[in-house]
């Protein structure tokens, strides 16, 4: 009986990932875009179903110590002209700016709380962020499943800033491409509070990038579609890119 | 020649950008309590226009402004708040690491969130409501080159402008009924005598990260005295409104700790060519520290500052006569931010006077309705001193709700 019964296991373990090793090959697929241009549209639908839409210009620079991004508000009108400038730091709290046209103001953003939503969103702060495997810890191994007739891995991450917003992160990545499908967002109560679908992934230069995310809100019933628009990689931004004087020009 | 410059041109053309975008607002107002001579609404269409047009680095903006005071259109009783005003009008050109403007514009410097004691590039407009910020573009140009964290410019100012004021029935013309205001602004040397302004501004990567910026200035003072000629028994008195010289220092900062934001604004002038204003010193220092997510996605901000003015020459004028409020003074408020999609946000607060007993208290609730509406509602009360002449002394107890309708294109 041994005989047999050891052989399995083993074989299982040949077979079985570990929850980071998913992780390391999601962002492995996802990275080395350099920097990204694109046009976003954040759709707002409330829980009767009323839309409200909002348009922004993205830039992004990918860095090894956190991602630089500028954000542009299009509409509506009364931001337009609005700027908000990120450095992401792994080890400390990220540097924020924002540009308000009006007042030709300059203003430094103190917020560490990355939980808080982003422009009545269902979306946060923390949420928009590059994805980094740093910010996490992971520990087990990926559960297989099969959804919608496809191969997928159940990973299980866990936030380790204390300034999250979530406990638990369950997400669900493609077997084949390692692209995240959808990821389960758990409150600070452990209660499931949101749901992310990702879909209309597409290949730059041999780099998949996101099309649209769909955040569902299962606590309040509201839910918002970000949707990128032509998007470009590798369009040799540089540091000078996003540097301050960026936000008056 | 021609074959080649057709498609030339509708290439530039087609490269280049044009950006149209403004405002139309309705700004209504009810003084519940004012002097019984004053008027006791006011009612004011107001309009901007900003228009851009970029090709590569090269950018030209405009920014018109326009107000139409009901009393100056129906009434007899003219306000003379109604204008259209030129704001900006420059061209920009940005280099890999140096950026040129020459033209006329605004600019923004400080960190305080009540009263920004070092912004004095622009004067402002003294027809409109005073608890609003209403910058006048002056002439000047530009140029600032980039280090990696930070910006040194050089800009030089060309011209000091007269600063408007509302007639007697509009509640906020803060002088007796016997002043007559002469808007011409007096001045020992010409007007158009340049001001120089060389400034360094930059942000540290540290722990606790800092943008700092210090500015040095030589020229015309932003601060402005005013002076009475010598009356004549039953005509109005006349006032002047005066600038003089000085070489001046000044700086903004702002430190971040963790959710708390620490500010500072200060600046030392030292008065090269007027007899009757001294060397002088105006701090600010605050405090803002956000607590996240209070009720839902709500934030809260509670915001403390504390301004202190003081001149160093006695028989100079004093900061009674220079109408400085924010000579002593103390403020506690917050800011309560629905993080909603409608933008929606409560700010409030107290200036407490610590040296002549005045307080202002007010609170401002702005939301937006259907995209390109906004609706800002405010109220505003203000207890002046009894005894000593400050502004709001002058102004009276003062008690006033108002509407602002906005629609944005």
């Amino acid at each position: 009986m041994y005989k047999i019964v050891i052989p399995i296991l083993v074989a299982a373990n040949l077979f079985a990932i570990s929850n980071l090793e998913v992780a390391q090959k999601g962002d492995a697929v996802m990275s080395g875009y350099e920097d990204s241009v694109s046009e976003m549209q954040m759709i707002l639908i409330n829980a009767s179903g009323q839309k409200r839409v909002r348009d922004m210009k993205i830039k992004v620079l990918e860095r090894d110590g956190g991602d630089k991004s500028l954000m542009e508000f299009l509409s509506p009108s009364d931001v337009k002209g609005t700027k908000f400038l990120s450095y992401e730091h792994a080890n400390k709290d990220d540097d924020q700016w924002l540009y308000l046209p009006a007042l030709k103001r300059v203003k430094r953003i103190a917020s560490r709380n990355k939980s808080g939503s982003f422009m009545g969103s269902e979306f946060s702060y923390e949420d928009l962020t590059a994805f980094n495997i740093d910010k996490y810890d992971y520990k087990g191994e990926a559960k297989e499943m099969v959804v919608e007739g496809k191969k997928m891995y159940q990973t299980v991450r866990i936030p380790n800033s204390k300034n999250s917003g979530y406990t638990k992160q369950v997400a669900l990545v493609d077997s084949q491409t390692f692209l995240t499908m959808k990821v389960d967002y758990y409150d600070r109560k452990k209660e499931l509070l949101k749901s992310a679908m990702f879909s209309d992934y597409k290949q730059l230069s041999g780099i998949w990038r996101i099309g649209t995310i769909t955040m569902i809100n299962h606590q309040n019933d509201k839910k918002t579609t970000l949707i990128w628009k032509n998007e470009t990689i590798k369009n040799g931004l540089k540091e000078r890119d996003f540097h301050k004087r960026v936000l008056k020009k | 020649m021609r074959q080649l410059l057709l498609p030339m041109m509708l290439t530039s053309s087609l490269l280049a950008e044009f950006d149209v975008k403004g405002f139309v607002a309705l700004d209504s107002q009810v003084y519940l309590t004012h002097p019984a001579q004053k008027h006791g609404q006011n009612f004011t269409l107001q309009q901007q226009l900003e228009m851009t047009y970029s090709e590569g680095d090269f950018e030209v903006v405009s920014l018109l402004n326009a107000q139409l005071d009901s009393y100056d259109f129906f009434g007899n009783e003219e306000n003379k708040r109604t204008f259209i005003r030129l704001d900006e009008l420059y061209g920009k050109y940005n280099l890999e690491n140096d950026m040129v403007t020459l033209g006329r514009n605004v600019y923004f410097w400080g960190a305080l969130e009540v009263r920004n004691i070092v912004d004095g590039f622009n004067p402002e407009d003294l027809r409109n409501d005073p608890f609003e910020t209403d910058k006048m573009g002056v002439m000047n140009a530009q140029y600032s080159h980039y280090t990696e964290s930070g910006e040194f410019s050089v800009i030089v100012k060309f011209e000091e402008r007269d600063q408007k004021m509302a007639d007697f029935p509009y509640v906020y013309y803060f002088f007796p009924l016997f002043v007559h205001y002469e808007d011409t602004l007096q001045s020992e040397s010409s007007r158009y005598r340049p001001t120089l302004y060389v400034s360094y501004s930059g942000s540290t990567d540290t722990e606790y990260a800092v943008d700092y910026a210090l500015i040095l200035q030589h020229g015309y003072d932003s601060q402005r005295y005013y002076r009475a000629d010598d009356p004549l028994v039953g005509t109005p008195v006349n006032f002047q409104q005066h600038a003089y010289l000085v070489n001046k220092v000044s700086t903004y900062n702002t430190m971040v700790v963790a959710d708390t934001l620490l500010k500072v604004e200060a600046l030392y002038a030292d008065v090269i060519d007027d007899p009757n204003i001294s060397d002088y010193l105006h701090l600010g220092l605050g405090v803002e520290h956000t607590l996240t997510q209070l009720v839902g996605e709500a934030d809260l901000g509670l915001i403390a500052e504390y301004y202190y003015y003081d001149t160093f020459e006695s028989a100079k004028y004093t900061d009674l006569e220079l109408f400085e409020i924010f000579q002593n003074d103390l403020f506690i408020g917050g800011r309560y931010s629905f993080n909603d999609s409608d933008s929606s946000s409560i700010i409030g607060g107290a200036v407490l006077d610590l040296d002549y007993n005045e307080q202002s208290y007010y609170v401002e609730y702005e939301t937006r309705m259907a995209d390109v509406l906004k609706v800002h509602f405010d109220y505003r009360y203000i207890e002046p001193s009894k005894d000593a002449l400050t502004a709001f002394h002058l102004l009276g107890r003062h008690q006033r709700v108002g509407l602002n309708l906005v629609y944005y294109f």
